[in-house]
């Protein structure tokens, strides 16, 4: 019984190093002999996912819009409806736009849009079962893309950078239950924190003012972080789905439908860096900083200013 | 030659986890992401016994603990697939092995792997499982996990024994 005894010595100490290597990577898993082991792994399978996702990629996105083409008629005639009701309400909003232009040139700034972002395609994606919503990327440190950088697609926020390697970069989607986005009402000046829920149809976001005043169907953007990392100012994320607890309890929290369906990403832009905007040197505030937040900030601003700030998700919905 | 074993073993594994992560995962199965990896641990085990068995599951773990965009904590996936290798490994005789077993502990692995990742995630503070979800996934987990084992343990066996006579000799 020989060989049993080999098979038993060999079993215990792979459950050993096993152990192991959990212990060390609880302990700290950004620096130390796990992150060594962990960016070893990824400098072997990161071109081999590259390779595989530049196959499998465009044969997925097909399938996806195969899948969709029942929903299309029904798409159609939603948003048929929807651009009626958006031409009406564009009539309203020229005035209001006439009004923020003429605001903009008087406190010289230049559009806050200015996301530079470098494309990239998801080419993996974790498996369901370890409830991490986390996917992969194209697009790494050659691309310029460093650690904590803002994702976007087309609808809004979709995550940040936690890793790259060379060629790919590990985004954390705003639904994974670890992820925390410092969030603001458009056009109000309540502020509170986005988590994801851990599902991916749902966030939650914590207001900080017992008191605020939130409707149902009120626009959720980023609040925009120092340096704009980990998260950039303005980038729309959801809307208000219902409100839970009753106004002036000590926290109160919105339940927050995503704008963007991360079970069916593709194409999304990395956020390099925003643009900075002329300084505000005609008002006399204490050295702003070149961010969208100077208006919720400084509560010596002038109240009018705020349209402008509602305007931004639409525009910088564009990436 | 033992080379080349290893080789066709790393080349599988390799292959499985990529697979996993670029095709399987993104594509909208219901439930759990069908575990190739864990199959293909099961069937190397199946075809070259608890030892292999034991060290393919810990390589395959760890490679499923480290690919981009992995998250969790590193090593749990390599030891719940080890033990996976090596139990795996001891199950029925090794030279006439029904498919229904074989099938049938493949299964039975994809869903224990999942309920013990969840469980051992718990234990250690990771605030993402949903329990709500879990029995859900390790329901599908074994469904895909059999199915995935009807197709490739046949299929490694046959691989296996072309490519590495040696090991079938005694």
């Amino acid at each position: 019984m020989r060989d049993g005894r080999t098979n038993r010595i060999v079993l215990a100490i792979l459950v050993l190093l096993s152990i192991t290597l959990v212990i060390i990577d609880l302990r700290g898993s950004s620096s130390g002999p796990t992150a060594a082991i962990r960016s070893a792994g990824a400098a072997v399978l990161a071109p081999l996912e590259r390779v595989s996702g530049s196959i499998f990629g465009p044969l997925l996105s097909l399938g996806d819009s195969l899948g969709s083409l029942g929903e299309k008629d029904q798409q159609i005639a939603d948003l048929t409806a929807e651009n009626a009701r958006l031409r009406a309400d564009l009539d309203l909003v020229a005035n209001e736009k006439a009004r923020v232009a003429e605001l903009d040139s008087l406190l010289g700034l230049v559009g806050n849009n200015g996301y530079v972002t470098v494309p990239a395609q998801v080419i993996a994606v974790g498996p369901a079962q370890g409830f991490a919503w986390t996917v992969t990327i194209d697009a790494g440190t050659r691309d310029g893309v460093e650690p904590q950088m803002s994702v976007i697609s087309g609808a809004g926020l979709v995550g940040r950078t936690i890793s790259v390697t060379p060629t790919t970069a590990t985004v954390l989607l705003i639904v994974d239950a670890t992820s925390s986005v410092g969030a603001r009402l458009a056009g109000t000046s309540q502020i509170g924190i986005v988590s994801g829920s851990g599902r991916q149809d749902a966030l939650q976001m914590q207001l900080l003012d017992p008191l605020a005043v939130v409707d149902v169907g009120d626009i959720v953007v980023s609040f925009g972080s120092e340096a704009d990392r980990p998260y950039a100012p303005g980038i729309p994320i959801g809307t208000v789905l219902e409100m839970r607890g009753t106004e002036g309890q000590l926290t109160r929290s919105a339940l927050i439908q995503p704008y963007v369906d991360v079970s069916r990403l593709d194409i999304v832009g990395v956020v390099l860096r925003v643009d900075e905007r002329a300084p505000r040197e005609p008002l006399p505030m204490p050295t702003p900083t070149p961010t969208t937040d100077d208006s919720v900030l400084s509560p010596q601003t002038d109240d009018s200013v705020i349209p402008e700030e509602s305007a931004a998700p639409d525009e910088t919905a564009v990436p | 030659m033992v080379i080349r074993r290893i080789l066709l073993c790393a080349v599988l594994l390799l292959l499985a986890v990529v697979l996993e992560v670029t095709l399987l995962a993104p594509l909208p199965f219901p439930g759990a992401t069908p575990p190739l990896v864990l199959v293909t641990v099961a069937a190397l085990s199946f075809a070259f016994g608890p030892n292999t068995g034991a060290v393919c599951g810990f390589i395959g773990g760890l490679l499923l603990d480290t690919a981009p965009p992995a998250a969790g904590t590193l090593g749990i996936t390599a030891l719940l697939l080890t033990l996976v290798g090596y139990l795996l490994g001891r199950l029925g005789d090794p030279n006439d092995r029904p498919l229904f077993l074989s099938v049938g502990g493949t299964a039975a692995a994809g869903g224990l792997v999942v309920l013990g990742a969840a469980i051992l995630g718990g234990l250690l503070g990771n605030p993402r499982i949903q329990w709500g979800d879990v029995p859900v996934m390790v329901i599908t987990a074994a469904l895909y996990a059999a199915f995935l084992a009807v197709l490739l343990v046949p299929l490694i066996q046959r691989l296996s024994r072309r490519l590495v006579p040696e090991a079938f000799a005694r």
